[in-house]
């Protein structure tokens, strides 16, 4: 009786909990999400394992972003030992300042002025995977468009009015919003049509599409660089992050079997006093 | 060799109670036999302690608390110090984990009655250790001088500006400055790693001290002292070693388990444990576009933005917390256990662990009006729950409790 | 109870602490680990590299290496034959008591025939000993032929660090490893090493 009673009460608990969480996450699909006019952040799944990709990633950032975008907490010797390149030929490619050493921070290839050139300084980026998040510099990177309205003729959708200009402008080509037909989805989930069995589409604006011919890397092969671009963001953004996962794995293994060992002696003692 | 020690051993032990002190508080003192999970998280606090104040003393060692140099020594522990991203890990898990061992064991305590005479003491000194991890925990939140750490603060500290009248020259007291600067983070360093931790040291030791003078309860609010054996040992107990302590050790082992998985695969709490906007440095020009606390304090701030003005939130959010401090005196039951309390306490206490979660929940999410109405309907029931315990405890039918555990 | 359950019991006990023993080590690496030098501090303690083809003959000059001094030498031909004169003075003229990293190579102890590279914290209480490469009678050494004195305590040594006899300092000067790229010298690193 008092058993029933008691798994009652938790269940009631366990319910009523359970209503709330569904009935506040309604109202918070109602919010914009980080990605603003974007709608949902596009999703990135990292892979640190990925020394190639991580390889690209480093390698178009120090050729395209390393110009303006510091990455001072992290070194140089570190990244190239973590992305296992060589040294030499680490240093031989992607170190353009021949007085730097291993040991040395990447503190940035930029004078003190760039405030002026762009109205705000660009941002240290060692972190921005942190406080962004990674979908986010995945989506962001990849929703320029052209607006001439604009200083540098790009904005965001991402990021409207970013300081930023498309500095990957002449690898993906020219992006633009353009209103497409889209099918006018009909109660029943799929596509609505008139009474001779046409599709009935509505025109939508909005959409991101590439003029073709105008960009070196193809969709894929621009997504791709991207990709590997913010890899090597979330790497620089926590360079232990893969290493950890890997020691969590031992770690979490030996408390199992700690706490195996450790209930069964208690049930062994138990026994004492359990009649 | 053995003699020497043996002689040695009871030189000191004449002049210093050693196995008497042993005996009494840790191989022989007697536990209740039957109590569930819920009577563990007591050992877990402590365990955390004791992690937190090791990792601690470690993070001292090359955190430096100058408004330059505060944040770049964050990352300097992340990068490169060998292991400091462990240590680091430890310290940020261990702190929620704290809380929400905490936050289970004071539950335990509403739950069974572990507040109720002659267990008054014991309580208040455990309100007391909640109190002093709550300030603990703020002023550890501003150390790493990120976005959230000095917007944290401002609001935190801003709180004393709307006490009348002293208010806004305690707030420049407080800060030592117009902003809050290296000078703050140094006050607030020395606070956290030397006062608050002294004081809280010395709260647990009473907080058992005094548990030991009246013995611990069980899940059925049986006293076990009214049964003795012959030498005046309660029938229903068992000496506290080895089988509480191997009782603890499979809690200690769940424990560290999850502990574990948090810090090695998530170790930002999806932005509850570490909020992502501390990984910016503090800007005293740029406010984060959403400032929510960290999870464990977030019931009490949904309070203090339930209330339009400033002053009247840090009145029920501080009463929030002062109110645990007379729960001894408001529960008028003649039974110590939710088992055989009355329907009345039952669902006070569903509606109160529901108002306090959704409360929770809310202080993390940005401002709506359908949440607004939400937290003040949740604000009340959280202290209709206390101010109506007087009248539910002592008006309803409880159940007859047995004599033997 | 009977035998077999504290056969178990005994088996658990003993499982149970080896496990929670062994994980001790590891428990304890983060925290003796994070008291090596960190990355910055090897950073700052990285190889020093100078030129030192301009160095007049005779001359010394003091670098500094991980905070510490380092003193190069561009020897003279005479200083270099001189160094027969001192022999009898000296506690350990073949470097025998240290680990030397270049023995036997040049009478400089370092890996050039004209430049000695030698640290600049005398072997007994940590001082700098002073540089005196002239041959004249000193009020420490009536037959001085030039090395180093250190002021703290009065050890001496010869103009390639050797310790001479009967002073408080123990050993030679330590030689740290270093290499010469034609005249660019680095000191803290060797490749061949």
């Amino acid at each position: 009786m008092i058993k029933s009673l008691c798994k009652r009460t938790r269940f009631l608990t366990f319910l009523s909990f359970l209503l709330t969480i569904f009935f506040i996450n309604n109202i918070d699909a109602a919010e914009g999400g980080p990605c603003k006019d974007y709608g949902d952040c596009d999703k990135f799944k990292y892979s640190l394992n990925d020394m190639e990709s991580l390889q690209r990633g480093a390698s178009t950032y120090i050729n395209y972003c390393y110009g303006c975008h510091s990455l001072k907490y992290s070194r140089w010797g570190r990244v190239a030992k973590d992305l296992q390149i060589p040294e030499d030929i680490f240093f031989e490619n992607l170190v353009f300042d021949k007085s730097i050493k291993p040991g040395d921070l990447m503190t940035g290839a930029m004078s003190d002025n760039s405030v002026n050139w762009f109205g705000v300084a660009p941002p240290d980026l060692t972190l921005v995977s942190r406080y962004k998040g990674d979908d986010w510099i995945y989506s962001y990177l990849r929703a320029y468009y052209e607006d001439s309205s604009k200083q540098y003729g790009v904005n965001n959708l991402v990021y409207p009015g970013t300081a930023m200009p498309n500095v990957l402008l002449s690898l993906q080509g020219n992006q633009r919003l353009v209103c497409k037909s889209v099918p006018v989805i009909a109660n029943n989930g799929g596509e609505k049509r008139d009474e001779n069995g046409n599709t009935i589409t509505n025109e939508k604006c909005g959409f991101l599409e590439v003029q073709e011919g105008t960009g070196e890397l193809t969709k894929e092969e621009f997504d791709t660089l991207i990709y590997d671009l913010t890899n090597f963001l979330v790497y620089v953004g926590e360079p232990i992050k893969a290493t950890r996962e890997r020691i969590g794995w031992y770690v979490v293994f030996y408390f199992l079997i700690f706490t195996a060992l450790a209930s069964l002696l208690y049930r062994e003692y138990h026994k004492d006093y359990l009649k | 060799m053995s003699e020497i020690a043996g002689k040695l051993f009871s030189w000191v032990n004449d002049r210093l109670p050693i196995v008497n002190t042993f005996e009494r508080h840790l191989s022989k003192h007697p536990v209740p036999s039957k109590v569930n999970f819920w009577y563990l998280f007591g050992a877990l606090a402590s365990v955390v302690l004791i992690i937190q104040i090791v990792s601690g003393i470690w993070l001292i060692m090359p955190y430096s608390n100058t408004e330059e140099e505060a944040f770049s020594s964050i990352e300097y522990i992340m990068r490169d110090v060998d292991y400091g991203w462990v240590i680091r890990y430890i310290h940020t898990t261990g702190a929620s984990m704290f809380f929400a061992v905490v936050y289970l064991h004071m539950f335990r305590g509403l739950l069974y009655g572990s507040y109720q005479k002659p267990k008054e003491l014991v309580w208040i000194f455990g309100c007391t250790i909640y109190l002093a991890m709550m300030a603990e925990g703020f002023l550890g939140y501003v150390l790493p001088y990120g976005q959230m750490s000095y917007w944290g603060a401002q609001v935190i500290i801003s709180l004393f500006g709307a006490i009348p009248y002293i208010g806004e020259s305690l707030e420049l007291w407080v800060r030592g400055d117009y902003y809050i600067s290296g000078i703050t983070v140094s006050r607030f360093f020395a606070l956290h790693v030397v006062a608050l931790p002294l004081v809280l040291i010395a709260l647990v030791f009473l907080h058992l001290v005094a548990l030991h003078e009246v013995g611990a309860g069980n899940p059925e609010g049986v006293d076990i002292e009214e049964f003795l054996d012959d030498d005046g040992v309660p029938l229903d107990s068992v000496p506290f070693f080895p089988y509480k302590v191997l009782n603890a050790l499979v809690g200690i082992g769940v424990f560290m388990t999850v502990f574990a998985i948090i810090m090695f695969f998530f170790p930002e709490g999806g932005g509850y444990f570490i909020e992502m906007a501390n990984f910016q440095e503090a800007n005293p020009l740029v406010t984060p576009d959403h400032i929510a606390p960290v999870w464990y304090y977030a019931p009490f701030f949904t309070m203090l933005r339930a209330v339009p003005d400033p002053l009247g939130g840090l009145i029920v959010m501080g009463s929030a917390v002062a109110i645990f401090f007379v729960v001894p005196w408001l529960d008028r039951s003649n039974v110590a256990s939710i088992r055989y309390k009355g329907i009345y306490s039952k669902i006070a206490l569903v509606l109160f662990g529901v108002s306090f979660l959704t409360l929770g929940y809310l202080g993390t999410v940005g401002v709506t009006e359908v949440r607004k109405t939400m937290s003040v309907i949740c604000t009340v029931i959280y202290f209709a729950f206390f101010l109506l315990m007087p009248v539910y405890t002592k008006y309803e039918k409880t159940k007859q409790v047995p004599k033997r555990l | 109870m009977q035998d077999k359950d504290k056969t178990r019991r005994k088996v658990l006990i003993g499982l149970t602490s080896a496990v929670g023993l062994s994980g001790l080590p590891f428990a304890a690496t983060p925290f003796i680990a994070a008291w090596n030098p960190s990355a910055k501090a090897k950073a700052a303690g990285a190889p020093v590299k100078l030129d030192v083809s301009k160095m007049q003959f005779g001359q010394q000059i003091q670098v500094s290496w991980r905070k510490q001094p380092v003193f190069i030498i561009r020897h003279t031909k005479e200083s270099l034959a001189s160094l027969q004169l001192t022999l009898p003075k000296l506690a350990d003229p073949n470097s025998d008591l240290i680990s030397e990293p270049y023995k036997g190579l040049f009478p400089t102890r370092s890996k050039s025939s004209e430049y000695s590279v030698m640290s600049g914290v005398c072997t007994h209480l940590g001082c700098a000993p002073k540089y005196f490469p002239e041959v004249e009678p000193k009020s420490w050494d009536a037959t001085w032929s030039g090395g180093f004195f250190c002021p703290c305590h009065g050890s001496m040594f010869d103009i390639v660090g050797r310790v001479f006899k009967g002073v408080p300092a123990p050993t030679n000067l330590i030689v740290p490893p270093h290499m010469f790229e034609g005249s660019i010298l680095t000191i803290g690193e060797d490749k061949e090493l």
